[in-house]
């Protein structure tokens, strides 16, 4: 039986991707890379607002505000995602509408733009990976 | 061999396609909405990617986004299963131009067969007998001239159609503006193609169509014909059957002429179904269906062929390694298609949760669903869930084992029409065989009762 793509994903989950990324639950990391030979991993934290303690009685009016703060600009193709220069990283802020990357699909460049100002809080992908329809590209602080 | 195959469908065609692909070693590309991610097809294959929402426009008919799949996967070909994109003949063009093998007929072919019309009068070139009929009819009042020529009843049918959409049964002249409206109607929405043709309606014919392989060395062969006449009112199949039963000879061996006839007219290639309906003697094409179809499985069972393999090894340019004279049915079976739909409201579909399914087992069952217990049935698709199959040396047994078989399957949280289809089973007239296509809407419908319901009076 040949391994499939998807069960060397699953086991380099298992075995390399959860331990990094219960590492970083536990430390206040955002951001962790990490490069061998044969692998490469990049793990992103979402933006989580204003961390509530399980225990703690959660107020939804507030819990709802803090959340609507970000906003998910997400894919509307199937395709190729290039980051359009100047290149916004975690912490750029955008003044107004921009194109921040675009999603190349069957040789045609579709444009994912910003939509008003904003900074962005977290990028999910990276340059030239392949991302699917309603894939999160980047979230973005409205609030900023 | 393909290097990798996308699924360009969803639900149990998709998982079917899939499965086809692992035994022959072919790493897989399933293609989803985002009511579907939670999909058995998702998880059994290799990769998969979102095209869209819910609305099939949107999703499993967005073809930029699905020829964009293909290729950043590294695919080399694509299955449409069927519906869905399964019969476009640009669908396939766009394929072809990205350099992906389109799982199917020629693309000049699908268009051919796939315009009702056009498909017709190639047929009856090719010597294959149609039922008597027009060409398209633009307004009510050539409909009326072309229905004078050949005689009341007739079927108003949509060029683009299938599937019983856009069709309406014209009694007398009286009905005849009110059908020819909400079949252009139902025509334009379902295929965004009104036009219609008249055709003739034969009188209680029995639905008898032949599965074709044909592959690019020239090569075609027929596996049998099965027989699709327990259909509901909008005349979609409910219960289909190979062989079909008590079918002269002379008139079965007429059918595979006519069918191999029609296919070489067309050099056809891949897996196909050419649609016939059948009265007494007589013979009369209705359409052919250039894709794998719903009821494949009962050919596959009585002949042991897997077509959807088949298919897959033509389009990737091996021949048949078989011939006619290989090819011998044993035994009968039986299809039952499960309906997420309410049988006592008009077969109104169902969506919603399903609680609990258990699914039957045992010797000549097989089952292609891509249903489980907590599977959601999305409001935006097909509304069958499962095709239940069996097996047996005989009709008599394979009835006996289907009735078996549904005596076993548990679904619940929507309504489906299991115990509908076990009723069918049992009722004399389907036991005899033979019944006509128009047989369960006009004779065992309006007797019917639904299970717990008192019995009218």
């Amino acid at each position: 039986m040949t391994r499939t793509i998807r069960s060397v994903f699953e086991e380099t989950i298992a075995s390399r991707i959860r331990p990094l990324a219960e590492a970083m639950q536990a430390s206040d990391l955002i951001r962790v890379s990490v490069a061998e030979t044969d692998l490469e991993i990049e793990l992103i934290r979402h933006p989580r607002p204003a961390a509530t303690p399980a225990a703690a009685v959660v107020d939804p009016s507030a819990a709802a505000a803090s959340e609507a703060t970000y906003e998910i600009v997400a894919a509307d193709q199937v395709g190729i995602v290039r980051f359009t220069r100047p290149i916004a990283v975690e912490g750029t802020v955008l003044e107004n509408d921009r194109e921040i990357a675009y999603v190349e699909a069957l040789g045609i460049r579709n444009p994912v733009r910003s939509k008003g100002k904003g900074r962005i809080a977290s990028v999910f992908v990276i340059d030239g990976q392949a991302v699917e329809y309603g894939q999160p590209l980047f979230a973005l602080d409205r609030g900023a | 061999m393909f290097r990798k195959v996308l699924i360009a469908n969803r639900g149990e065609i998709a998982l079917r396609i899939n499965r086809a692909c692992q035994e022959l070693g072919v790493p897989t590309v399933a293609i989803f909405s985002e009511a579907d991610r939670q999909s058995l097809h998702v998880r059994h294959a290799d990769e998969a990617f979102c095209v869209g929402p819910g609305p099939v426009a949107r999703s499993y008919l967005n073809i930029p986004n699905i020829i964009s799949a293909a290729l950043i996967s590294g695919a080399d070909a694509i299955h449409p299963g069927y519906g869905f994109l399964a019969e476009n003949a640009r669908f396939a063009e766009i394929c072809n131009d990205h350099g992906l093998r389109f799982i199917g007929p020629k693309p000049s072919v699908i268009a051919t067969m796939g315009d009702k019309a056009t498909a017709r009068r190639v047929m009856a070139e090719a010597g294959v007998a149609t039922t008597p009929g027009s060409g398209i009819v633009d307004s009510i009042d050539e409909a009326r001239l072309e229905i004078e020529k050949v005689g009341y009843p007739v079927l108003l049918k949509a060029s683009a159609g299938g599937g019983g959409k856009g069709m309406r049964e014209v009694h007398a002249p009286e009905d005849l503006e009110r059908m020819f409206t909400t079949a252009r109607a139902e025509a334009e929405a379902s295929f965004n193609d009104g036009r219609l043709y008249v055709e003739k309606l034969i009188l209680k014919p029995r639905h008898i169509e032949v599965q074709l392989l044909g592959d690019e060395q020239g090569n075609l062969v027929h596996l049998g014909e099965r027989d699709c006449s327990i259909q509901k009112p909008s005349h979609q199949k409910l219960i289909e059957e190979s062989p079909a039963f008590e079918l002269p000879v002379h008139v079965r061996d007429r059918l595979y002429e006519m069918a191999l006839a029609a296919g070489r007219a067309v050099n056809y290639t891949n897996a196909g179904t050419l649609e016939f309906l059948v009265s007494g003697e007589q013979i009369y094409f209705m359409e052919m269906n250039t894709r794998i179809q719903v009821e494949h499985p009962v050919t596959e069972m009585v002949y042991g062929v897997d077509l959807v393999k088949e298919q897959i090894r033509i389009a990737a340019g091996e021949s048949l390694n078989f011939t006619q004279s290989d090819l011998h049915p044993v035994g009968h079976a039986i299809e039952v298609r499960v309906n997420a739909e309410d049988p006592s409201n008009n077969f109104a579909p169902a969506a919603g949760t399903l609680t609990r399914v258990e699914f039957p087992g045992g010797p000549g069952v097989r089952v292609d669903t891509h249903m489980f217990s907590g599977a959601q049935i999305p409001p935006y698709y097909d509304s069958m869930i499962a095709k239940i199959i069996a097996h047996a040396r005989t009709r008599e047994a394979a009835i006996a084992r289907m009735e078996r078989a549904l005596a076993e399957t548990r679904i619940e949280g929507v309504k489906t029409t299991i115990d509908f289809a076990r009723d069918v089973l049992r009722d004399p007239n389907f036991i005899a065989g033979g019944v006509g296509v128009e047989y369960l809407a006009t004779s065992f419908l309006p007797n019917w009762t639904a299970p717990g319901e008192p019995a009218s009076v």
